[in-house]
Order: structure tokens, then C-alpha cells, then sequence
């Protein structure tokens, strides 16, 4: 390759992983929160059908 | 004081419920496009300057291109959604104040979950570019020093929370707490603008000027970001609410 | 004829406020004591931590952070027990009943901590160049430090109030305050560090950054003082 093209284009390797690490590491903090707020809605889910049961058998 | 929910509470699951999933979907497709645009259209920024200048095709080239330059594509317009979020925080602080009820706590605690998930998002995408360009993990330059601190108020801000028992209280002290940290944060960033810190150069390579096929993807991925923002704000407030509604529920049948 | 109950204004409330603070700490003299002593203990500290540093470390240039450190430690401690007392006294129901502006509350528990703040302050200064400064030597424009401690003690004093109302009632209040304090002071501190440094090396153009590093410090304390001012009212009578 043209070494002077290869110097206009030295950093751009060495930066990929980190660019695609930064991307990746964003993309992991959204699923992250959205798997939290999905652990959420189960729990409140199973306390709800909890309830329902308790109060099906109480009657 | 602290009055529970009434019908005149503003109603959830009413249009903007509604809404959400669309923000949602619509804000991930156009921070996607953004990805993509950012990728194949925009070019790539100029670096250091090579030791010769040398004709390609018809340009002549003078810099080293950077690509990690493209880690700013997502990381301002997440940087922005945090903003927002905390814009909110505040403005919903104020309105528990003045009326004391506490729908809107929970909407300001929200709204800050929202805000630390969008920080800690812009901190790592921050820090790769930080890493790679300046070659350290961590410098206290002054834009890093003011997130790191804004991150830490947040942190703060849910420590105070779960250390007060009394809920009125909580919200009280949660809302001042929220007003204080917004207050400070315009203040944290011209700190650090103003006063050289001798020890770190700033080195930003970008530039402010972008030409249209930067901006775009930036645009792009501005609203995407923001949509997405609104749509896991309104979902997270919905499951808090409805949690706080069974627990509600739970402590009537026990009495 | 004058009424037999006049009712006293908000500069008696506040005058009041002050001296019962100030008498209470010269009878007990439980603050001034520990934080006096703590800021010492720092001091010897420090000691420790330079010792193993040589001659050749420029001691004037860390001289402003390693000087503002204590005082924001010192200062926690002190704010962490300004109100031990009314708790553990039941004094602050009884001064909520009084019919007055809370605000005037919170200047006089921010006047009070910050009477007993200078104090600390100007017995920690002057020991601190005892033991760190005396063969270097401070740039003759040292002097002006005095304005840069008093703006950073006014701005530590009101926030701290306010901050250490809320942990008042919170749970593991004195880790408490710190994690709130802290951050919310960073700004503060930055700029004391960046004007006292700049005055104790006197380098070339040192009037330019300790202008601005005080104009920024006493905008901080003016906006924060004036933003805990008007939130006081909810935080102390929630």
C-alpha cells in the first residue's frame, strides 16, 4: 500500500475496537435499564397475581 | 400533606402512554439511521497533520483521518438526553413543591433514573474516546471532572432517598435536593470552561463547524435519542406507578 | 399607646437566633473544640503524607488544595453536629412554633456555622504555614487568600445548612452529608483552590485567574445561598 495513504489512514484501525466498544457499551446500558424495568413489571406482575389468589381464597 | 393519588392526578395510560411505544420504536430506528448515516455518509474527520501532503484521486490531503471521532455521533445526543432529563427533574421538583402532591415526586425520581442512565451512558462512550485519543483511562480535564461530578449529585440523589423513611419527607428532601443539583450543574460546566487548568491542554480535534453530512447523523441520532428517552421515561414511570398502586392496595386489605 | 405585645421583627428574630447559637457553643464549646482539634489532626496528617516527598517537592503549588481539604473536612464536621443539639434538645419544634419567616432560620444557622467556621479557619491557617510553609514561603500577594477563605466559608456555611438540615432526618446522616456535600461543593472548591493557589505562587498574571476564579466563587455563593434560601421553609417544617 502507498505509505502515504497508510499514514492518512495509521489511527483508524487502532481506534475501531474502541469505537465499536463505545457503541457496544451504550447499546449494553439501554438493554440494561430496559431489562431492569422488565424485572419490575414481572415482580410487580407475580405480586399481583399473588394478591388475587390470597383474596380468592379469603372470600 | 402529601396527598395520594386523586382523580385529579394527570392520568397515565391516557395519550401519552400511548404514544410511548412508538417513541420508543420510532427514537431506536432514527438513532439507527443516525448509526448508519454516521458510517457511510458522513466523512471522517481530519487529525494531525501527515509529513507530506499528498495528491489522492483529486484532493490533496494533508491530515491523518480519525474514526474515533465517530464515537460523538451518539455520545452528545445522549449527553443532550441527559440534560433533559434533569431539565425535568427539576421542573417536576418545583411542582411537588407548590402543591405537594406526590404523583409528581414520582415522576421527578423518574425522570432522574432516566437522567443517570443517559450519564452513565455518555461517561462510557466518553471514556472509550478518552482512552483511545489521550491515551488514559481517566484525567481530571474540566468536562470530564463536571460529568463525573453530576454523576456523583445523581448518585447522591438516590442515596438521600433511600435513607429518609417518611415518604413526604423523602419527596420534600428529593425535590430540594433535585432543584440544588440543577442548579449547579450550568455552574459546574462554566467552572470549568473558565478557569485553565494547567496541567491537561484541551485537545478537541472537532471542530464546531460540521458540514451537512455530519449534521445529519447528529440530527438524527439528537431526536432518535430524545424519543427513546421519552419512551423509557413513560414505561418506567408506568411500572413504578403501578407497583406503587398494589402496595397501596396491599397495605388497604392488611388494615 | 404602644400595644403590650409588639411583635418583634424578623432582625430580633434573627439577632435571637445568632446569640442563643453563639452562647450555647461558648458554654459547651463541644464544636469548636472537635473541630479545632480535628483540623489539627489533619495537619499532622499531612505531615505523614509528605514526609517521604524531598525538598525538591513544589509544596506551594498543592499548598492551596492540601489547605482547602482540611478546611472542607473540618467544616463537615462541624455541620454534621450544628444540629445535634436542637434535635436531641426537642429546641427545634420550639422554634418552629414561633410565628416567623423560616428563612430567618436558615441565616441564622448559617451565620452561627459560619462564626464558628472563621474561627476554626483562622487558627488552621496560620498553623498550616507553620508547619508546611515556613522555609518556603508564600508570594507576597498572600494576603489576598483572606478574601478567598472568607467567600468559600460563607458559600460551605449556607449550603452546609441547608444540606445538613435535610440529613438531619436521614438515615446514616453523617455519611450522609458528605455525599451530598461534596459534589454540590465541587464547583466552590475548584475555584478557592484556583484563587488560593494563584495568590500563595504570585506567578506572572496570577491577578487575571484569581478574578475570575473569584468572581465564579462568589456567584456560586450567591446563587446557592439565594436558591437555599427560598427552599428552606419546605425543608425545615416538612
Amino acid at each position: 500500500m502507498d505509505p502515504i495513504l497508510a499514514e492518512i489512514y495509521s489511527t483508524v484501525l487502532d481506534a475501531a475496537p474502541f469505537v465499536i466498544a463505545a457503541y457496544a457499551l451504550l447499546f449494553l446500558v439501554l438493554c440494561g435499564y430496559v431489562a431492569y424495568i422488565m424485572t419490575k413489571l414481572k415482580r410487580t406482575e407475580k405480586k399481583l397475581a399473588a394478591l388475587e389468589e390470597h383474596l380468592d381464597e379469603s372470600k | 400533606m402529601a396527598k395520594g393519588n386523586t382523580a385529579a392526578d394527570p392520568r397515565v395510560g391516557g395519550r401519552l402512554d400511548a404514544l410511548a411505544p412508538w417513541a420508543l420504536v420510532v427514537g431506536a430506528l432514527l438513532a439507527t439511521a443516525g448509526f448508519v448515516v454516521n458510517f457511510t455518509v458522513a466523512p471522517l474527520v481530519n487529525g494531525a497533520a501527515v509529513s507530506e501532503p499528498a495528491l489522492i484521486g483529486d484532493v490533496l490531503v494533508g491530515n491523518k483521518l480519525l474514526l474515533s471521532q465517530k464515537i460523538f455521533y451518539w455520545h452528545m445526543p445522549v449527553a443532550i438526553a441527559s440534560f433533559a432529563a434533569l431539565v425535568f427533574t427539576a421542573y417536576y421538583s418545583v411542582r411537588f413543591l407548590m402543591t405537594k402532591r406526590s404523583c409528581y415526586d414520582v415522576r421527578a425520581k423518574t425522570a432522574t433514573e432516566i437522567a443517570l442512565v443517559f450519564v452513565i451512558c455518555t461517561m462510557v462512550t466518553g471514556e472509550m474516546w478518552t482512552r483511545f485519543e489521550w491515551g488514559v483511562w481517566w484525567t481530571w480535564e474540566p468536562r470530564l471532572t463536571t460529568y463525573f461530578i453530576l454523576m456523583l449529585m445523581i448518585f447522591g440523589y438516590f442515596i438521600l432517598r433511600n435513607a429518609v423513611e417518611d415518604a413526604e419527607r423523602r419527596a420534600v428532601y428529593a425535590s430540594v435536593f433535585g432543584i440544588l443539583v440543577f442548579v449547579d450543574v450550568p455552574i459546574c460546566f462554566l467552572i470549568t470552561r473558565l478557569i485553565p487548568s494547567s496541567v491537561h491542554p484541551v485537545i478537541f480535534r472537532t471542530d464546531s463547524g460540521l458540514s451537512p453530512e455530519m449534521m445529519a447523523p447528529l440530527m438524527l441520532s439528537l431526536v432518535g435519542f430524545a424519543l427513546v428517552a421519552f419512551g423509557l421515561y413513560r414505561l418506567r414511570l408506568r411500572v413504578q406507578l403501578m407497583e406503587d398502586s398494589l402496595s397501596r392496595i396491599q397495605d388497604k386489605l392488611e388494615d | 399607646m404602644r400595644p403590650a405585645m409588639e411583635r418583634p421583627s424578623a432582625w430580633a428574630h434573627y439577632k435571637a437566633l445568632v446569640r442563643k447559637d453563639v452562647a450555647q457553643e461558648l458554654h459547651t464549646k463541644d464544636m469548636l473544640t472537635s473541630m479545632g482539634l480535628y483540623a489539627l489532626l489533619v495537619l499532622v496528617v499531612y505531615g505523614a503524607a509528605l514526609a517521604q516527598a524531598g525538598s525538591e517537592l513544589d509544596i506551594l503549588q498543592m499548598a492551596g488544595g492540601l489547605l482547602w481539604a482540611v478546611v472542607l473536612f473540618t467544616s463537615l464536621l462541624g455541620l454534621n453536629r450544628s444540629f445535634a443539639h436542637e434535635k436531641e434538645q426537642g429546641c427545634l419544634e420550639g422554634i418552629l412554633l414561633v410565628p416567623m419567616d423560616r428563612s430567618v432560620i436558615f441565616l441564622a444557622k448559617a451565620t452561627a456555622n459560619l462564626v464558628f467556621l472563621s474561627a476554626v479557619i483562622a487558627v488552621t491557617v496560620p498553623l498550616f504555614f507553620f508547619f508546611f510553609l515556613s522555609s518556603a514561603g508564600a508570594a507576597p500577594s498572600w494576603p489576598l487568600m483572606i478574601a478567598v477563605l472568607a467567600v468559600g466559608a460563607v458559600g460551605i456555611a449556607g449550603v452546609g445548612t441547608m444540606l445538613s438540615t435535610i440529613t438531619m432526618n436521614a438515615r446514616g446522616k453523617d455519611v450522609m452529608l458528605a455525599v451530598l456535600f461534596i459534589p454540590l461543593m465541587f464547583p466552590l472548591l475548584w475555584s478557592c483552590v484556583s484563587a488560593t493557589t494563584a495568590v500563595m505562587c504570585g506567578a506572572e498574571g496570577y491577578m487575571d485567574t484569581f478574578v475570575t476564579s473569584m468572581a465564579l466563587a462568589g456567584g456560586y455563593d450567591v446563587v446557592m445561598i439565594l436558591v437555599s434560601w427560598v427552599l428552606y421553609d419546605f425543608v425545615v417544617s416538612s
